[in-house]
């Protein structure tokens, strides 16, 4: 910083210190003097075409755009004198001529910059007799609506597409007046950050298509909240009207989520009111589901559990409870006897010991300083969005990013792929181990070929460079040898070795359960009971058709679920209604090992409960000690102190398994995890189940081996995997190597198949 | 005295031939320089004792801009040559190219061994197709006789010209606009600064100058700065190209030296078609604010005599007219121009064009309140000055200068409804 | 001098006498009661009595659901719920004013865009159910549709002074 200038600027007669060489307008915003604008946006590149922020500078004889003036040492700015007024309100004048003047129908009305501004810089009567522009408007998807004749050319959604999505989704067409903001061929925005344009967008050209026509701004009152669906934690503004979340808007916080949210953060909360809440207690009797008050429902969930003890009970729960949750599941758990809590549902491969906080190896904000980056089993673009946008700016600053997967994903920067079966990504993994000169287990026999001696080397060379291992790798067959190379790898290299974790509080989940039997053994030898925590059976678990028929087989169920679901209700034996995130209180741990707390909005569904209070009450009523918290802070409070000296740590245990389970023979099946799956609240959304990105159950293979099958496009073939079938079309795709075949978990229609990976068959149907 | 430096060669049969513009020594001056290795400030230094000024219509001194540019910075820069000539009334550029190519392949390669570029573009507008055609044959020529590609004459430097037909955007004779073009993107105008030469083409230093300017270059060098500038009148140095059209007797392009009476270009031009008298004159291009005729008979055609008299020299396009022209309806047409080819970046031009050619338009169509005239002028008050790029300003002057000098007929079309013209 | 004066005007009740004179001169005039119902007092076009929404002379409804009514009602008596109606256009779904939170104060009428919901003249109503209170939207429009032509033509009364 040393090097850098201070000059001394004088703006309408306050003098002001700044950075040499920076905008005008960032100066004056530090400093609290308004200038209005439109195009500009901190967080983009500086347009200058709204011509809005027009100030005078002495010496100067035109006005100049604050947003695109460099200060220099003495120079004097007016931002409302005669010259710089007459510019804005001139411009303002422009601007409404052929911007519709029905505010009243137009959904941004209310929270609108146009509005604002032309409140102070507009005119009440318009000079302008002819007839205004009208401009069609353009089907961009079910997330954004558009009402392109209000659109004042700003070009900030353009900009948003190019520079931070990605994808120049969006483009301005046309010439002059005739100038249109659209898609160029008719098509959806399909970006994951696409949401992002509503809040960009000054005007009410783009807004949000669920929220469309619902409220008004000022009806709204705004609360602070955590986004729940990764692991990112990003901070959120829940816009609450009559006790119903009516939209979500980010909350900026530079360290986590800048000002962006994913989709998926911003349009969940329509599955907040799905028919599906699970709205009262119910218990199975006779086969059918009963309505019962809390108290019966407390009494009969007490009785089955007093009766067990030990290994006879195992709890499951969703890696997005909070630490709240976890504290009490564990502890109602340990006073029955039994330490089998389990977070890691889309793990299987449990060998080796896991680290004791688990995270990402640096801060958020530190990943888009990094020179070189490894991620091994992870599409993180669409697993973590902002970790992936994060990634993307360090990628346009020259980072070298490389990944290894077993099927090439979609990315929107230069990116060096590896791309082989499952089981040929130990080999990629161990090849670059070798290439750096690791030695030990598989690293010995691999073979280096050009590419991962090349990425050893950016490796290597980097200053700071993160090996990261995202959730594709969590499923892998042989995570635990994954994570052992990518361990010797981040040693060879001086790199940081990092987790992509999968959901909200994977990582504070970690800190809390996983000291008993693990979800693999929990599943493979069926406990007489089982507690479940927000889950859905067939879409939550590594291997759907083994959970689906443990709790099958399991004499009682206690499922403590926002949503009914067929699933639950053919496996479990009471459900309990939980507050979904809006309704409880609780505290997630992210990705870099923040604790992040949030409150409770509205009223809980019907009769549901905060899930931390039901699992209270059934420790009350079972008499255990350890459960007499009046509030969650007071249980968080308990986990601080439990947890005080739990410092971030990635490093494993030294023995690596010798034995690799991932099988090397036949078609192997890839079984991620869809960005629009990941949960049952993100499933329950239907704008978000309308989009692109929301990829139904079907088998994803390349040409040559359809051809090989005798298959094409839009067959239908029956797979079988492990005994289980399903009946899926074929769609050719040439991202998935030889030898696999990409078949998506956690959506209907892949529920009744085994483990995410293994081996599968196909047959026609 | 006409005729000396771009169209030095229009008595040649064919001039456009590589064996025709090499017998009046063509292509020497560059021989020269690569075989003398002239130092490359000695050239700078000759075009700016030349005085010349860029040819496009901004008379930003040429020497002056190419020594703007870091010669040794490292990575690429780029000579941009600008024959997106698309202001009405310009039709200079189109006989370069069309009769002395390789004056212009001469001037650019030369211009790129004085600033260290070895790539340039040749960006013409996308309506000359038979130009196009013939500047890529003079490239082909140029490039089997050693004059383009790698080691130019043994010499070690290397130059290779493309040309890039555009689009047809008036919009992307503006410099960044033009860059951005040849970038593959939107014809919009860049902000500036950066300007080119430090941020141009790719975002490398570029030189870009007009079509005029470059293929004066080996003339100047030839005969010496010194000779160029006394061709013309002090502050315009030179000869220029006239493109004179209008209600003239012999339209065409004409080179005379700066500082020639306008009386005496309107004479070589034939006079004036069916001898009736001089109205107005647009001495600099349809942006360059109209002069009335009897004015414009005083003046010379140099930057500062038509700047004295409240217009431009522009490129050089002279619009003539005489009295059966209506001016409202030139204006409607003028301005109709602007509004259709306003890039639709930044507000003040996108939505103030549309604006000045409605009302004008209903001016012209007996629609007109009086407080239209008002109202023209509130507005271009409003565009001029504010724009991103010039087409801002290009569009308000005209407006301007016609209710300067013709507000009475304005007036007599709101009043009665008709045009004066004719009555 | 002065207290002489009061005090024989209080001897003589001059004051009560004169009140006694206005009494008389009322007494033998013309009486101005008016004996309602059978009898009704002139209403202002201005009256702000019961509410109605208005269509527009196609049958299109006017409400465009702006919610300024909602925002402004300082006694909070307007509820509204709004979405796409199925042709795109902005509507409601739900337009209910409580008449036992409502002031009448005419702010609603006062804020809209589209001269949607007006109070009429008509001030005879009543409820017989306590929930009869809320208007509905289409309690609301069928009011509208009655007193169309009392409305409109109150409107156009009114339009030079607003």
């Amino acid at each position: 910083m040393s090097e850098e200038q201070t000059v001394t600027i004088e703006v309408d007669g306050r003098e002001l210190k700044a950075q040499a060489g920076a905008m005008l307008i960032d100066v004056t915003d530090a400093a609290g003097i308004n200038i209005p604008r439109f195009c500009y946006h901190k967080k983009l590149s500086v347009a200058a075409n709204c011509r809005m922020c027009l100030v005078e500078v002495a010496k100067v004889p035109k006005p100049l755009p604050a947003c695109a003036t460099p200060v220099a040492d003495g120079m004097k700015v007016y931002t409302r004198s005669p010259l710089a007024l007459a510019a804005q309100k001139g411009t303002m004048e422009f601007l409404l001529i052929n911007h519709p003047l029905d505010c009243p129908i137009c959904d941004q009305g209310g929270e609108c910059e146009l509005q604002d501004v032309a409140l102070g810089y507009g005119s009440d009567v318009s000079r302008y007799v002819e007839g205004k522009r009208v401009v069609k408007d353009k089907d961009i998807g079910p997330l954004v609506a558009t009402d392109l004749t209000r659109c004042i050319h700003c070009t900030r959604c353009v900009r948003f597409g190019a520079e931070i999505a990605g994808v120049r989704e969006l483009g301005a067409t046309g010439r002059g007046e005739h100038m249109t903001i659209g898609t160029y061929i008719e098509k959806s925005v399909d970006s994951e950050l696409s949401g992002n344009i509503i809040d960009v967008c000054p005007v009410g050209s783009l807004t949000s298509k669920p929220f469309r026509f619902q409220a008004r701004a000022w009806e709204l009152t705004q609360f602070d909240g955590i986004a729940p669906h990764d692991s990112v934690g990003s901070n959120i503004h829940l816009h609450v009207r009559r006790n119903e979340v009516m939209r979500v808007h980010p909350k900026e916080n530079e360290a986590v989520n800048e000002c962006w949210i994913s989709d998926r953060d911003r349009f969940s909360y329509v599955g907040l009111q799905s028919d599906e809440r699970l709205t009262a207690p119910m218990i199975k009797r006779k086969g059918g589901w009963t309505e019962v008050d809390w108290p019966e429902a407390l009494d009969e969930t007490a009785r089955v559990l007093k009766q067990l003890h030990g290994d006879q009970v195992g709890a499951l729960a969703s890696p997005a409870s909070t630490l709240e949750e976890l504290h009490l599941l564990q502890a109602l758990m340990a006073g029955l006897g039994s330490n089998h809590v389990e977070t890691r549902l889309r793990q299987n491969d449990f060998r080796g010991k896991a680290p004791s906080f688990p995270w990402l190896g640096r801060p958020i904000a530190e990943l888009e300083t990094v020179d070189a980056a490894l991620l091994i089993g992870s599409n993180v673009r669409k697993e973590q969005p902002l970790l992936g946008h994060r990634l993307r700016k360090a990628a346009l600053e020259g980072a070298q990013i490389s990944y290894i997967n077993p099927f090439e994903i979609d990315l929107n920067y230069a990116a060096d792929q590896m791309v082989d079966t499952p089981f040929g990504m130990l080999a990629d993994v161990a090849g670059v181990a070798k290439a750096l000169g690791a030695t030990g287990g598989l690293i010995d026999s691999a073979k280096v070929d050009e590419t991962h001696q090349a990425v050893a080397d950016q490796l290597k060379q980097a200053t700071k460079a993160s090996i990261l291992l995202g959730n594709i790798a969590a499923a892998h067959p042989d995570y635990a040898i994954l994570c052992g190379l990518a361990e010797k790898i981040a040693q060879a290299s001086g790199a940081t070795l990092g987790f992509l974790p999968q959901a909200a509080n994977s990582v504070g989940a970690q800190l809390l359960t996983g000291k008993g039997n693990n979800a693999a053994e929990m599943l493979a030898n069926p406990c007489k009971s089982y507690v479940l925590v927000g889950l859905e059976p067939a879409y939550d678990f590594w291997n759907p058709a083994q959970a689906s028929a443990a709790l099958k087989a399991a004499d009682s169920v206690i499922a403590l679920t926002s949503f009914r679901s067929p699933s639950l209700e053919q496996t479990a034996t009471v459900m309990l209604p939980m507050a979904a995130f809006t309704e409880t209180s609780g505290t997630f741990v992210n990705a870099e090992g923040i604790w992040q707390s949030f409150s409770g909005i509205v009223r809980p569904a019907g009769e549901a409960r905060p899930g931390w209070k039901i699992l209270r009450v059934l420790g009350n009523l079972l008499d255990l000690p350890g459960f007499e918290q009046e509030s969650s802070e007071e249980v968080l409070a308990e986990i601080r102190e439990n947890l005080a000296d739990k410092k971030p740590d990635n490093s494993l245990g030294d023995e690596l398994p010798a034995q690799q389970l991932s099988q090397t023979s036949g078609l192997q099946r890839i079984g991620d995890v869809p960005i629009y799956a990941v949960d049952p609240l993100v499933r329950r959304s239907m704008p978000l189940q309308q989009t692109h990105d929301a990829i139904a159950a079907a088998v994803y293979i390349n040409a040559n081996e359809a051809g090989k099958a005798g298959l094409s496009e839009g067959d239908r073939v029956s797979v079988k995997q492990d005994g289980h079938q399903a009946t899926l079309g074929i769609i050719i795709d040439s991202n998935i190597p030889d030898g696999a075949v990409r078949i998506p978990a956690g959506v209907a229609g892949s529920e009744t198949l085994a483990g995410q990976f293994g081996q599968v068959t196909l047959e026609k149907a | 005295m006409a005729n000396e430096v771009c169209l030095r060669n229009m008595d040649l049969d064919r001039p456009w031939l590589l064996e025709q513009y090499k017998s009046r020594g063509g292509y020497q001056m560059l021989t020269k320089i690569l075989t003398e290795k002239t130092p490359p400030d000695t050239i700078i230094e000759e075009v700016k004792k030349s005085g010349l000024r860029g040819r496009g219509g901004a008379g930003f001194p040429t020497g002056l801009k190419w020594s703007f540019i870091s010669r040794n910075a490292p990575g690429q820069k780029f000579v941009v040559c600008n024959s997106d000539e698309g202001e009405p009334g310009t039709f200079k550029d189109r006989d370069i190219l069309r009769y002395n190519p390789h004056q212009l392949i001469e001037g650019m390669i030369i211009a790129g061994y004085a600033i260290g570029a070895t790539l340039g573009y040749n960006y013409i507008r996308g309506e000359f197709w038979e130009p196009y055609e013939r500047f890529e044959h003079a490239l082909e020529e140029a490039r089997a006789a050693g004059y383009l590609g790698e080691n130019l004459l043994g010499s070690g430097f290397d130059f290779e010209l493309h040309s890039h037909l555009g689009g047809g955007a008036y919009i992307c004779g503006e410099e960044t606009a033009l860059l951005e073009s040849i970038e593959g993107k939107k014809g919009q105008p860049r902000y500036k600064p950066p300007f080119p030469a430090h941020f141009g083409l790719y975002g490398r230093p570029t030189i870009i100058n007009n079509t005029e300017s470059l293929a004066s270059i080996p003339v100047i060098l030839e005969k010496g700065g010194e000779w160029f500038k006394d061709l013309g009148v002090e502050n315009s140095g030179g000869s220029k190209l006239f493109s004179i059209s209008g209600n003239i007797n012999k339209p065409g392009v004409y080179e005379i030296p700066m500082g020639t009476p306008f009386a005496e270009l309107l004479e070589m031009a034939g006079g004036m078609k069916d001898g009736r008298p001089c109205k107005a004159v647009i001495p600099g291009g349809s942006s360059a604010p109209v002069i009335p005729g009897d004015m414009m008979l005083d003046l010379t055609m140099d930057y500062d005599a038509i700047a004295k008299a409240g217009s431009m020299l522009g490129s050089g396009a002279v619009i003539v007219m005489d009295d059966s022209n209506c001016m409202v309806k030139i204006l409607e047409r003028m301005s109709y121009f602007y509004y259709e080819e306003s890039c639709g970046q930044c507000t003040p031009c996108r939505e103030g064009t549309g604006w000045l050619y409605r009302v004008v338009h209903r001016i012209e169509n007996g629609q007109g309140r009086w407080e239209d005239l008002e109202l023209l002028e509130d507005v271009t008050k409003k565009i001029a000055g504010r724009t991103i790029c010039a087409l801002g300003d290009a569009a308000a002057m005209p407006v301007q200068g016609m209710l300067k000098h013709f507000r009475d007929e304005f007036e007599y079309h709101i009043e009665h409804k008709r045009c004066m013209v004719g009555a | 001098m002065r207290a002489m004066r009061d005090y024989i005007k209080s001897l003589f009740l001059l004051e009560l006498m004169k009140g006694f004179g206005v009494t008389g001169r009322y007494l033998f005039k013309k009486k101005f009661t008016v004996q309602y119902p059978e009898e009704k007092a002139p209403v202002s076009p201005r009256f702000r009595g019961l509410h109605a929404q208005r269509r527009y002379p196609n049958g299109e409804e006017r409400c465009i659901a702006c919610k300024l009514c909602e925002a402004v009602c300082p006694a909070l008596a307007i509820t509204i719920e709004a979405e796409p109606r199925e042709d795109g256009s902005r509507r409601t779904t739900r337009y209910d004013i409580d008449l036992f939170k409502c002031i009448y104060c005419g702010y609603c009428q006062e804020s809209c865009p589209v001269d949607a919901i007006v109070e009429t003249r008509v001030y005879e109503y009543h409820f017989e159910n306590r929930e009869d209170s809320i208007m509905t939207k289409d309690n609301l429009l069928a009011i509208g549709d009655k007193y169309e032509a009392q409305i409109a033509a109150d409107i156009a009364a009114q339009a030079k002074y607003r």
